[in-house]
């Protein structure tokens, strides 16, 4: 479970980037976080990571605070970062090694987990190759992977179908929805508003560093008095500014 | 096995895979060690060729005819009249206009005894004339010690009457640090490569993996900074080391190629000094990682790590050559790194005992100064700014 309370974060003197955002994410849900360019949707996860310090308020992971102890957290994290490069001169299979290592993962039992993840996501035929031109759909996958080798409880996506094919995004939606139902909480940030309805169970909506709106897609659409969940974001953030972009 | 040891473990294993894949990185940390032996060679051979050959010398002469016998004298030491020279040689001494002019009165005043004023005009600041001049000079001092010893020995005077002091001078230094300039390069270059040879993968592993977007993958995970700049200096250092070993090796087997006793020096490296360059070494390999690092992680590009890091190179190549220009050195500088490094290499190539002290304080200080680095770059990498900059 992720739970952000009342977190401000202001960057040099006057950009408000956080400002009092709350929300939980619960277990066995796909918790998904709308919100326009410069909402604050990365900062937010972030401080999740515990890569920025929120200057009030309390971020925790599975009741471990980010903040206060943030190694802890973060072995209670599967990231699936904003910007994901790759290492270029090593294999998939290498990489995926490598994550699992950091996260604590040793002997056949490692060897188990990079197979299973490997066959989930259909990438054997990948494995052995070096990742350098390797294609969006391609890195994402080994994003995804080396994210999740260690079955973390709790799985962070910061816009990770930003520039996927319709067969790729399927693989992903595909995978998120078994984690949900193994109970995992997992928490996804995203523009792309027909993959919020169709794969979240509730939506976040942040707008200027705090919590605009929540509820399930449906909801939403109700409190707005729109049949689309786009109409009814535009209308629950209060302006069009940052639809188009 | 720990699951802090596991993870630097994982950490230090990914380091020398993408290093030693790397080609670029590799190239250029290997090609100095490769090169350092040739230079060594090319600038003894040249050096070797200045001291015991005695090139040609044109001077503009007036009275040749004079002095026949002074001018054979001048010829066996290959002090040519300018008239001689040909072409471009002839433009250059020229233009270095060294004059010597010999009296019509020469056979007269020779024949009375009275002192013959022979005059060398010169230009004494050139330094190519240097050599010249003095040559010059030696030739015609020689050439008057002559006359006067016959004229002594026909009055019947022992000559020995001109030498009331006799000087016996015994030179201290060891054989080979005849060989000082070889040995002096030998340990800039030493220096350098430690400081060179790891450059690229440093910044390859810390300015290229911001640039790729690994980094904030990485700073997700959960473990500690301490350990990203731990593995990452394990690789560098490694690399600049393995890269001193390849230098040493060959350069060890390439001085046998060049005959140095013909300027009366032997140097060579045995498995002594090999050891001891390695013992030297090794704490100013860790020490130039850390350093690399230090700044290229606070580059904002690879392009500005570049530049910033390069920088540092000049520091190995600049402190020893300061520290000839010191007469009176501090005690503190035996200590520091590069420079304490510096001092004991030099004692080493001159055949000195090696002051064991100092090499163990210099080392101590070194490695004390990247551990500070080391931990300074920890700390930086968890602050805001760095991830900051991430984006």
């Amino acid at each position: 479970m992720i739970k952000v309370e009342n977190l401000h974060k202001t960057f040099g003197k006057d950009v408000k980037a956080l400002n009092g955002l709350s929300f939980t994410a619960n277990d066995g849900e796909i918790t998904g976080i709308l919100g326009p360019n410069g909402a604050g949707k990365t900062t937010c996860l972030r401080t999740l990571y515990g890569l920025l310090k929120a200057d009030s308020g309390v971020a925790t992971i599975d009741g471990i605070s980010a903040v206060d102890n943030p190694i802890a957290a973060r072995a209670q994290l599967g990231i699936f970062p904003d910007k994901f490069g790759l290492y270029e001169r090593l294999t998939a299979y290498e990489q995926i090694d490598y994550f699992a290592s950091i996260h604590g993962l040793s002997g056949s039992h490692k060897k188990q987990a990079i197979e299973e993840v490997l066959a989930d996501l259909e990438m054997e035929d990948l494995a052995h190759r070096k990742t350098q031109g390797f294609s969006q759909g391609q890195r994402m996958k080994v994003t995804l992977a080396q994210a999740l080798v260690h079955k973390p409880k709790n799985f962070v996506l910061d816009e990770p179908t930003r520039g996927l094919d319709v067969m790729s995004t399927r693989i992903l939606r595909d995978y998120l929805a078994r984690f949900k139902a193994q109970g995992h909480c997992i928490l996804f940030s995203s523009h792309v508003m027909q993959e919020v309805a169709a794969l979240c169970d509730r939506v976040v909506i942040v707008a200027n560093g705090k919590l605009a709106a929540q509820g399930t897609p449906e909801e939403l659409c109700q409190l707005a008095g729109e049949s689309q969940l786009e109409e009814a974001f535009v209308k629950l953030i209060g302006s069009d500014e940052g639809v188009a972009a | 096995m720990s699951l802090g040891f596991s993870q630097l473990k994982a950490l230090v294993i990914k380091e020398f895979k993408e290093a030693f894949r790397d080609k670029r990185a590799l190239m250029t940390a290997f090609s100095m060690s490769l090169l350092a032996p040739v230079m060594i060679m090319v600038m003894s051979k040249t050096m070797i060729k200045e001291m015991v050959e005695k090139p040609t010398v044109y001077a503009e002469f007036v009275g040749v005819e004079y002095a026949p016998k002074l001018m054979e004298d001048f010829r066996d030491d290959n002090i040519l009249p300018l008239s001689e020279a040909e072409g471009d040689s002839h433009a250059i001494w020229e233009k270095r206009g060294i004059k010597i002019t010999i009296p019509e009165t020469y056979a007269e005043d020779m024949v009375d005894g009275n002192i013959i004023n022979i005059v060398l005009n010169a230009d004494y600041s050139d330094k190519p004339s240097l050599a010249p001049i003095r040559r010059v000079k030696d030739v015609i001092r020689d050439h008057a010690r002559a006359i006067g010893y016959k004229r002594l020995i026909m009055r019947g005077v022992d000559v020995r009457i001109l030498r009331p002091l006799n000087l016996v001078e015994q030179d201290r230094a060891q054989p080979s640090s005849n060989a000082m300039m070889i040995s002096m390069m030998l340990g800039l270059y030493l220096l350098m490569g430690a400081f060179m040879s790891g450059l690229a993968t440093a910044i390859d592993s810390s300015a290229g993996e911001r640039e790729r977007n690994v980094l904030e993958m990485l700073l997700c995970q959960p473990i500690s900074t301490l350990k990203v700049v731990l593995a990452k200096l394990t690789c560098t250092s490694a690399i600049s080391m393995l890269s001193i070993v390849l230098m040493l090796t060959v350069t060890s087997i390439s001085v046998g190629f060049v005959d140095l006793t013909k300027i009366g020096a032997t140097f060579s490296i045995d498995a002594f000094t090999f050891t001891v360059l390695l013992v030297l070494l090794l704490p100013i390999c860790i020490f130039a990682g850390a350093l690399q690092l230090f700044f290229a992680f606070q580059a904002k590009s690879f392009k500005e790590a570049q530049s910033t890091v390069t920088m540092l190179i000049m520091l190995p190549a600049f402190v020893p050559i300061a520290l000839i220009f010191l007469d009176n050195r501090p005690l503190w500088l035996d200590w520091i790194p590069v420079a304490g490094q510096s001092i004991i290499m030099e004692d080493l190539f001159k055949g000195l005992p090696i002051d064991w002290a100092a090499l163990a304080v210099t080392s101590v200080v070194t490695i004390a100064m990247s551990a500070a680095l080391v931990m300074g770059l920890a700390k930086k990498l968890k602050s805001e700014k760095v991830v900051m900059a991430l984006s």
